[in-house]
């Protein structure tokens, strides 16, 4: 089957007009993501994230390497009908009402009359907005930007959605509400490409994620790959009284080469993950 | 599953239209219509002049229509030029520094059709309220006009004119009045607030801030009027193939805007040729088109 993303090598570099030393925002990253995956990427502020969407909806053109969507150059603009994208930090229009900012993006879309008008209330429903269908977007929360972001995103039923930051500055019961519209566009199969900071977040809605640090892929792969410990077996119990725990500490013990390491609870996160990568990598 | 296609090719009317009429709501809720009452109250204030009614002269009462089609003209070529300038500066920065560009630049719209859309946005903003004002300005003139009619075929009764004079005098009155020449005065403002609306979002795909693209705007602007002046001293009549070279060059990068000056004698009651109307709709498509497309040239590389 086609990828849904398909980004081979990309290089952006950045040219100061002014003089200055340019900037290599994105060094050789390669993303490949199926359909219906939800795929996150990962890294610290300024690591490249938002310039290797930006390149893919061909806001920005590679330096060196090419991006496709479903199989169509993301320079050519016809690429953009399968994909929706909210920005980092968007901002809509102010003087336009929920309602409104969605038919004004379906309209950009060719979407008109009673379609255009069931598909803005299917969003605005889909999102948890459709009491604020008539206010205007001044008067939005943060959250609810985001959300009326997403939904503008989505409005001509394409099969990609690129989120950048879907959560940043959401306060947690905003950010829970993304989540779960997330999972819900992946249920619906929408492949989903999505950036963080917010670890937590991608830990609980990505199928694969991807760790990216000074413009580099560092690390990437399965969710559940990358968070096993490779030389080390979970055994998890059920009211294991302890005579029985102290039976298998025992049994290690006896046999060479194994040995316990811990009982309890042994959990590595996806912070410690993308700690040991970045900022540990950084100073060895 | 998806939409139905749209066509991805460049200049589909129906895309530009949404454009440009969301820019145009923008501007209205921007509350950039304010000036159009400031201007409406002047040209009301003119209204209240009183005609002078003693001791008639030859052409008593004339200067009053002067005088309103001066205010008024006059008002509505700041106002078109202004917001030309400055309405159109505002919206490519605002997009920018909104995110809102990259929503719009992320669904299946071709860069030309938004800068398109931005300016016809604009341009539907300005020729709204120019149709506003012309409303007013006629309103004001038609009961002027009747009176200095009335003064001076009254003076001239007194005077004992024939018939033949006073149907002369009514003419001469009558072509100082609101008269289709004086409404093409205003296509002639608008066709000139298009051009600059163009020069405006030229400016604004390089420029980094609003008060750049107004500063450089309004040069350009003052240029404009003086540059076939300068063009006359700088190059001369009779300079050679370089010289009518670099004139011809400076004509289409910094706009001529002293063919848009036969407004002033349409004021003073000359009749505008057809010819000469054709002459303006000519140049300023020229114009539009060029520093349309040139503006497409720059924001088709840019990045965000
Ligand atoms: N338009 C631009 N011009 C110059 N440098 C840029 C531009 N956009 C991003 N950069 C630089 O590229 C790097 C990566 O930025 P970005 O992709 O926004 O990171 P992230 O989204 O991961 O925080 C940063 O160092 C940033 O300063
Ligand atoms: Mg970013």
């Amino acid at each position: 089957m086609e990828p849904a993303v398909e980004i081979q090598n990309l290089t952006k570099v950045f040219r100061p007009q002014m003089g200055g030393r340019p900037v290599k925002a994105v060094d050789q990253v390669s993303i490949t993501i199926a359909p219906g995956e939800v795929y996150g990427l990962i890294g610290p502020n300024g690591s490249g994230k938002s310039t290797t969407m930006k390149a893919l909806l061909g806001l920005v053109a590679p330096s060196s390497g090419t991006c496709r969507i479903f199989g169509a150059d993301s320079l050519a603009v016809d690429s953009r009908q399968d994909v929706g994208f909210l920005p980092e930090n968007p901002y809509f229009y102010k003087h336009l009402t929920g309602a409104e900012t969605l038919a004004f993006y379906g309209k950009l879309c060719g979407l008109r009359g009673q379609s255009l008008k069931d598909r803005t209330t299917e969003l605005l429903e889909l999102v948890g907005l459709t009491e604020a269908r008539d206010r205007h977007l001044g008067g939005y929360s943060k959250g609810m930007l985001q959300r009326i972001g997403l939904a503008q995103a989505l409005i001509q039923e394409p099969r990609l959605a690129i989120l950048d930051e879907p959560t940043a500055g959401v306060d947690p019961i905003g950010s829970r509400q993304i989540r779960d519209l997330i999972l819900s566009l992946k249920e619906r199969g929408i492949t989903v490409f999505l950036c963080s900071h917010l670890l937590e977040q991608v830990q609980e809605v990505c199928d694969r994620v991807g760790i990216i640090f000074r413009g580099r892929m560092i690390r990437e792969g399965r969710l559940d790959d990358l968070l096993a410990i490779e030389d080390q077996t979970e055994i998890i119990l059920r009211d294991a009284p302890p005579d029985l725990l102290e039976e298998i500490a025992a049994l290690v013990a006896a046999r060479q080469g194994a040995e316990l390491i811990r009982s309890g609870r042994p959990r590595t996160t996806l912070e410690r993950l993308f700690l040991r990568e970045t900022v540990e990598r950084e100073n060895p | 599953m998806s939409a139905a296609p749209t066509a991805y090719r460049p200049l589909n009317p129906r895309r530009i239209l949404v454009l440009a009429r969301h820019t145009f709501t923008q501007l209205v809720r921007m509350k950039v219509f304010y000036f159009l009452a400031v201007f409406a109250v002047v040209v009301i204030g003119a209204n209240f002049l009183e005609l002078p009614t003693d001791h008639l002269p030859e052409n008593a009462g004339t200067e009053i229509l002067y005088t309103v089609k001066n205010t008024s003209l006059g008002c509505m070529s700041i106002f078109s030029l202004v917001l030309a300038i400055v309405a159109t500066g505002l919206l490519l920065p605002k997009d920018v520094e909104d995110r809102t560009l990259y929503t719009i630049l992320a669904k299946p719209v071709p860069r030309l059709d938004y800068l398109i859309g931005k300016w016809l946005g604009v341009v539907a903003l300005i020729f709204v309220s120019l149709m506003a004002m012309t409303l007013l300005m006629n309103l004001v003139l038609i009961p002027h006009t009747s009176k200095v009619m009335q003064l001076q075929i009254s003076a001239a009764e007194f005077a004992g004119a024939s018939a033949e004079t006073k149907a002369k005098i009514a003419e001469d009155v009558r072509a100082l009045g609101p008269t289709w020449n004086l409404q093409a005065a205003v296509l002639v403002t608008f066709m000139r607030a298009m051009v600059l609306a163009a020069v405006a979002l030229l400016l604004s795909t390089f420029s980094t801030s609003t008060l750049f693209t107004a500063i450089v705007g309004f040069l350009i602007l003052f240029i404009g009027f003086f540059q076939a002046d300068a063009r006359e001293i700088y190059f001369g009549k009779d300079s050679g193939l370089a010289g009518k070279a670099a004139s011809g060059i400076m004509t289409v990068i910094l706009p001529d805007l002293q063919v848009y000056n036969l407004i002033d004698a349409i004021v003073e009651g000359k009749f505008l040729k057809a010819f000469d109307l054709l002459k303006v709709i000519g140049i300023t498509a020229f114009y539009c088109v060029t520093y349309l497309f040139a503006s497409w040239l720059v924001f088709a590389r840019k990045e965000f």
